[in-house]
């Protein structure tokens, strides 16, 4: 088992080896981890997440670009993949649902990726669609995985138009559901317009955005 | 309206020329729309030489813009390297999009030969475009991606951004392909159309800070822009259209260490002021932009024309020339009105 110091220790290396985009050590961390004892629920959410969410902050604030970012998802997986089998069951509280998906007519899924990445990392159940996702599978995944949360991407003006069709075809299923959109031509007036309940402007806003909107659409 | 003092060959030529015209020149970035607004296939704008010149001929004439037909595609370079594209043809799509990427690994870059310009890709019917518009009296133009650009549609964009932080000779490797590659179609159409003839166009989407950050730019993107563009310059091409895509503000500075003709277009996206534009380019370069493809999408008339107003009396006395221009593609859906509102807006407040 070990000390205090020592998880502390390695906690704040996978942190600081996610955020510096250091693949390797944050495996070697992680397996260490598992070796001496830490729990490894505790090294994900203080070591890893935590990191994402700096990560994030970094993206949003324009010091970190997509390449940093991606690196540092690399990273992040790397300790997840050794640290989540290793979590014990039953400890976690239900965990939130997102869809994600880049809709239908629309190939680009960078920034969807990258949504992903931070809904991950903090934790949620992510079922992504991929791109150019037919408008009805959306409907379908939703009856199917009752989710709390569906985000949509666009990248084209002319398959952001998809996006009202779908969320009136979302909301007309399940109503409880709140929708998020992004993407390069969507602004947040036009989110409203579309009948959208939270939008984000870049993927380090996406959780936080997804969360306020989750309050506001329970009032 | 105003009698107008000039044709549109003559404000055009003025305009590149260093010299005063009538009103702000209107050019327009449309190629879908057209298709649509004249009972075709949107996919024929790219798969169609003729009909493709055709749409635009008869839109242009509709909605009196200045520019002329062009032919050209955002994934260019995919398909040219030996990549699949697939040509639009679902109710939400506009533009050709990647199917296959020739790159999927490290060792594929090794394998990549510059292709033959006569036969690659779209490069056939883009030559074919070129001859309509010689026939019909219009100065031929080529459009091509900007090296990064390319490099991202040779591989998958995820892709060659982890190489830009961890593997960047495998960057450098595709960038002098790709620049290569751009150097190889111009000397085609020059040898084909005379020098001092040929228009280029060179868009530039996948280097802007939605992407990469201006570090990695000044590193990876402007040595072999600059060095595109010099060679560009020096095999005959007078005039450069440069359209830098999407959120460019911390590149700016480097993009104006770049060489665009005597004078060349620096087209920009809703992204980058006016102002802010001229202030960088407006001494050296004509500047073109920047009404935002999703206003005419979703907006009123009314808002794009007031769009329109601020844009014309922030660009209208740029040194070298202001044309007021769409920031990206014209939305295909956009609805007709929006379009024809630019040109109202140029009548009403564009005149010198």
């Amino acid at each position: 088992m070990a000390t205090e110091e020592r998880t502390q220790e390695l906690v704040r290396g996978l942190y600081d080896a996610v955020v510096q985009m250091d693949e390797d050590t944050v495996s070697e961390l992680s397996k260490a981890v598992v070796e001496e004892g830490v729990d490894a629920y505790y090294a994900v959410m203080h070591g890893l997440t935590a990191a994402m969410d700096k990560v994030g902050e970094l993206y949003s604030s324009g010091e970190y670009f997509v390449p940093e970012l991606l690196l540092s998802a690399d990273a992040l997986y790397a300790g997840l993949n050794v640290l989540r089998p290793h979590i014990k069951l039953g400890r976690d509280e239900k965990k939130k649902q997102v869809i994600i998906g880049t809709v239908e007519g629309d190939i680009h899924d960078i920034g969807k990726n990258l949504v992903r990445i931070m809904f991950e990392a903090a934790g949620w159940v992510v079922h992504d669609m991929g791109k150019d996702v037919t408008l009805s599978k959306f409907v379908e995944e939703q009856t199917r995985t009752h989710s709390d949360v569906i985000a949509l991407s666009a990248l084209m003006t002319t398959s952001m138009t998809a996006m009202p069709k779908v969320i009136a075809m979302i909301k007309a299923e399940d109503p409880g559901v709140a929708v998020m959109v992004g993407g390069a031509p969507l602004t947040r007036d036009i989110a409203i317009h579309y009948g959208a309940d939270g939008y984000a402007d870049n993927a380090g806003e996406a959780v936080r955005e997804a969360n306020e909107m989750l309050e506001r659409v329970k009032k | 309206m105003r009698q107008e003092k000039m044709t549109s060959v003559e404000r055009m030529d003025a305009l590149l020329n260093g010299r005063s015209v009538d009103h702000v020149p209107r050019l327009s970035f449309i190629l879908g729309f057209c298709a649509k607004n004249v009972g075709y296939p949107v996919a024929s704008v790219y798969s169609d030489p003729e009909k493709s010149f055709l749409a635009q001929m008869l839109t242009r004439e509709q909605y009196g813009y200045d520019s002329d037909p062009f032919y050209g595609y955002a994934s260019f370079g995919g398909y040219e390297f030996g990549g699949e594209i697939k040509l639009p043809d679902g109710e939400y799509e506009q533009a050709p999009s990647h199917v296959r990427f020739a790159v999927e690994k490290k060792q594929d870059v090794e394998k990549l030969e510059l292709p033959d310009v006569k036969t690659a890709g779209m490069l056939p019917q883009a030559m074919q475009f070129s001859r309509n518009q010689v026939a019909n009296g219009i100065a031929p133009s080529v459009v091509v991606g900007g090296p990064f650009t390319i490099a991202g549609n040779i591989c998958v964009v995820d892709t060659l951004c982890r190489w830009v932080v961890k593997e960047q000779e495998i960057v450098h490797r595709l960038l002098r392909l790709a620049t290569d590659h751009v150097l190889d179609v111009a000397r085609l159409w020059v040898e084909t159309f005379g020098k001092g003839r040929v228009k280029m166009q060179i868009w530039e989407p996948l280097a802007s800070n939605q992407i990469i950050s201006p570090k990695h730019f000044e590193k990876l993107v402007l040595p072999y822009q600059a060095e595109l563009h010099e060679k560009l310059l020096s095999i005959g091409i007078k005039h450069i259209l440069c359209h830098i895509c999407g959120e460019q503000n911390q590149n700016l500075p480097f993009w104006a260490d770049i060489p665009m003709g005597d004078f060349g277009i620096i087209s920009i996206g809703r992204e980058v002021d006016i102002s802010t534009a001229i202030k960088y380019f407006g001494d050296r370069y004509v500047v073109a932009g920047n009404i935002e493809p999703a206003m005419l999408q979703t907006g009123t008339p009314k808002e794009v024309y007031e769009l329109c107003r601020q844009a014309i009396e922030k660009g209208k006395r740029a040194p070298k020339g202001f044309a007021l221009m769409e920031g990206c593609e014209v939305p295909v859906n956009a609805p007709p009105y929006n379009i024809y509102t630019m040109k109202k807006a140029v009548d009403d407040f564009g005149w010198y």
